[in-house]
């Protein structure tokens, strides 16, 4: 059944479904009919490069392609059958050889163009391949769409960013990631883009010692609505995972952070946890938090999940101003470090500099 | 095999699962239907406005469609067709113990309550199916202006009041099951305290189904008027048959300025009830309410005790335990809508999943706009004792001000080896060792209950360990 289709005579979602809850399905659509699927929807320019402009190593490589793909391990049906119909054209896959090392960061530069552009990147990671990603989207388009599939391969490392520079509009992501045995995963998202966000998530580890670590830097400001949905799975013992989402909520910005944790039966060993932060910056700023935990294995080292919300330490404000720094400077400071602790944890020196450079601007804003 | 050993086989450790012969005066054919709710209301000699409220109710739950979350599909195999909604087994309430039946009377004197009251009870209103059998309280309280009586009485006896409170906190048309028994609530309790008396010792009352595919639907409504406070217990059991009954009741809580109202829960249904309960309070300035919960029994529980912080400086406490063991499904957890300032609240959760239960930790935490400076912490945390048991945790939390200081924390982990190695080597055997750690796991609830009420819960909770190691 062609996805066309599968979208146009699936049963739209209604609130009562947990995904969808605070950002319904017509907000997230580009053009909010959601009977309709878009005949203008553009390719955007993807172009592969390391972070510092230097030569790209052998064995990685994007290629347009437009075959068909396997379904998602763990599939939203909506969201999946909608992206496929306006990605028909736009399916690139990244392919990265097995033992492939690299230690400089490799980017994927994504340049949106158009009212709405959508595009689907195929990630192919071989076993024991070593790397850092970036991949980053600007420009200025009402509505992107972004699905992210794939594997990371057996006893592979790799951390992997997704930063969002769009100036405006809405951006519709979804991710699905299977993790196999003794592959390390590291997935970070920095966002501080896009009037509505909506993005839905999933990590599945499926075989034993895989490791998962999904950090998030979220600014919220002016605006916006930036919905980010994580689902992580442990269908195989010895699992690993970690969530840590930091949110800076300024303006009259809502921002909302909902996890699903899954253990399933026969994940001896399984080890998960997942905290979500909020700083609140602004009494029209708004933060929702929904982590939540199924457990049906009851031999885990442990399973855990947290949240929580307040203002800027008042006691920490104190002392930076108690060290000359004004009352913005202080809040900017505070900001910024709290933003940085996830931030810093999703690579290298050589990519967080890069990261810290990418967000300095839209920091500044925020403690203003 | 004859329907009494067939009980008997069914009960197994569950000490209050044996049955009485129905001796019913007035008993309504199973289904439910406009006529139905109308013969209650007519039966009861209510006022009209009564019996409207009824009526829309009954329109409305006829409307609604079932909760699409929880345990979905428990829920979709009651049969609303197959319940009993009004069973009445004693002519009238007694005030002393003589006047109750002698079946109905034996039934309680197993069940302890006799002997409870004489030792530490201010007060002690007992249910039947769906009425009210025996009532009774302290000379002094009603002296000092207490109101404590059975709903259908308060009715009667003090319409004004329960015209202007009832379904103020909890419409019919907030759930499904708020509406089924606003449409056919009988019994329960209503409670008033004037302004500035204190009730020392707690108040009771328990609910007992004895017959088969039995709904028993209670009301409660308690008022704190400006200063005062009151300590309410209920405890509920019911027969082991083979198929189920369904108990719906609605609990709604006023606390007033400066007042608080602590309502402490033992709910040990057996496990072919149904017990789908919505439970809330509204706390006006400085008051405190609190909720404590215990959930040992029933096949499907849903139970959110909820709090209101409506008035500034108003506290929530919420401390809820669950047993989910074989066949068990505890859907439980606690609700609290903070809308004014310098409110807080403090939710403990604690579950136990074995032998195949699944125990459920469902929260909604909630600052508004406007309410500044609120604080509030939710702790969860769950054991899974075996390989075929599950537990899981849905908490939401919406924080619409930027001054509030919100914390959620959840934790799921199995006995520890060395906890059970640790008190073996002091010479407990396993399941005593089981049974210890487990007591300790709920002790923050423990501690909150009368001492009677503990001693039985640690007792309990001691017998469901049994066997549980290897």
């Amino acid at each position: 059944m062609n996805p066309d289709s599968v979208y146009l005579s699936s049963e739209m979602p209604d609130r009562a479904d947990h995904l969808w809850r605070y950002t319904p399905w017509r907000k997230a659509h580009p053009t909010g009919n959601v009977r309709e699927i878009p005949d203008a929807v553009s390719t955007p320019k993807i172009v592969l490069k390391t972070i510092d402009g230097s030569s790209l190593p052998e064995g990685i490589s994007l290629v347009h392609e437009q075959t068909e793909f396997d379904d998602l391990p763990n599939e939203e049906i909506i969201t999946k059958s909608f992206l496929q119909s306006v990605t028909k054209n736009s399916k690139f896959t990244l392919s990265v050889i097995p033992k492939f090392k690299s230690t400089t960061p490799i980017v994927v530069d994504i340049q949106t163009e158009g009212n709405y552009c959508a595009t689907h990147l195929c990630l192919e990671i071989g076993r024991l391949a070593e790397f850092e990603l970036v991949t980053v989207i600007r420009g200025e388009c009402k509505w992107f769409g972004m699905m992210r599939t794939g594997s990371t391969g057996e006893g592979s490392v790799c951390n992997d960013v997704f930063v969002n520079k769009l100036s405006k509009g809405v951006t519709l992501r979804v991710e699905s990631i299977s993790i196999p045995r003794d592959s390390q995963f590291k997935s970070g998202t920095v966002s501080s883009g896009s009037t509505l966000t909506k993005a839905d998530l999933r990590y599945r580890m499926f075989g034993p010692g895989g490791s998962l670590n999904v950090l998030g830097s979220i600014l919220s400001a002016g605006e916006m609505s930036l919905d980010h949905h994580i689902e992580i799975y442990h269908d195989s013992p010895e699992t690993f995972s970690r969530l840590d989402w930091n949110t800076a909520c300024g303006g009259s910005s809502k921002a909302v952070g909902t996890g699903m944790l899954r253990v399933s039966k026969g994940s001896a060993g399984a080890d998960a946890a997942q905290l979500f932060s909020n700083l609140l910056l602004s009494s029209d700023a708004q933060a929702d938090s929904i982590p939540e935990l199924e457990v049906s294995e009851h031999d885990v080292v442990g399973c855990g999940h947290g949240t929580a919300s307040g203002p800027v330490d008042e006691n920490q404000m104190f002392y930076l101003g108690s060290r000359g720094m004004s009352p913005s400077e202080s809040k900017s400071t505070l900001i910024a470090a709290f933003l940085n602790s996830t931030l810093s944890e999703m690579g290298g020196d050589l990519m967080h500099g890069w990261l810290i450079s990418e967000l300095e601007d839209d920091l500044n804003e925020l403690g203003d | 095999m004859s329907e009494g050993s067939e009980a008997r086989d069914a009960v197994g450790d569950y000490k209050a699962g044996w049955h009485d012969p129905e001796n019913s005066t007035i008993r309504f054919d199973f289904g439910l239907s406009e006529k139905v709710v109308r013969d209650i209301s007519q039966i009861k000699n209510e006022p009209e406005w009564m019996t409207e409220i009824r009526v829309k109710a009954y329109r409305h739950f006829v409307e609604r469609p079932m909760p699409t979350w929880g345990n979905t599909e428990e829920l979709m195999e009651i049969d609303f067709d197959k319940v009993c909604y009004f069973l009445k087994s004693s002519e009238g309430i007694g005030s002393s113990w003589d006047d109750v039946p002698e079946d109905i009377r034996n039934t309680f004197d197993r069940l302890g309550i006799p002997e409870a009251e004489q030792k530490w009870l201010s007060g002690v209103t007992t249910q039947y199916e769906s009425e009210t059998v025996y009532h009774s309280i302290r000379e002094d309280l009603e002296k000092q202006g207490v109101i404590f009586l059975d709903m259908d009485s308060g009715l009667r006896e003090h319409e004004d009041i329960v015209k202007k409170y009832f379904g103020s906190v909890i419409p019919y048309s907030d759930n499904k099951f708020s509406a089924l028994n606003t449409a056919v609530w009988s019994g329960g309790s209503f409670i008033y305290v004037p302004k500035g008396v204190h009730v020392e010792m707690p108040v009771q009352a328990y609910f007992r189904i004895n017959a088969k595919n039995m709904g028993q639907f209670e009301r409660t409504l308690i008022i704190a008027d400006e200063g005062s406070s009151i300590h309410y217990v209920e405890g509920c059991t019911a027969p082991t048959y083979s198929t189920d009954s369904l108990h719906s009741a609605v609990v709604e809580l006023l606390a007033l300025p400066g007042a608080h109202i602590r309502y402490t829960t033992v709910q040990n249904w057996s496990n072919n009830v149904y017990n789908l309960v919505t439970k809330r309070g509204v706390a006006h300035e400085n008051a405190k309410i609190e909720w404590v919960d215990g959930n040992i029994g029933s096949k499907l529980t849903m139970k959110y005790p909820a709090v209101i912080l409506k008035g500034e400086g108003s506290h929530a406490e919420v401390i809820s335990v669950a047993y989910a063991g074989s066949g068990q499904h505890q859907d439980a957890g606690a609700k609290v809508h903070h809308m004014a300032s310098n409110t807080t609240s403090n939710i403990l959760s604690k579950s136990i999943s074995k032998d195949g239960g699944r125990g459920s930790y469902r929260g909604m935490a909630k600052v508004m706009p406007k309410a500044e400076n609120c604080r509030m912490n939710i702790v969860c945390d769950a054991l899974i004792l075996d390989e075929e048991s599950r537990t899981d945790t849905y908490p939401t939390m919406e924080i619409a001000n930027s001054t509030a200081h919100c914390e959620h924390e959840a934790s799921v982990s199995k006995v520890g080896d060395e906890q059970l190695f640790y008190l073996m080597s002091r010479g407990h055997t396993e399941a005593e060792a089981l049974g210890m750690i487990v007591n300790g796991f709920f002790e923050p609830f423990t501690r909150e209950l009368p001492m009677e009420y503990a001693v039985e819960l640690n007792k309990l909770m001691s017998l469901e360990m049994e066997g549980s190691i290897g």
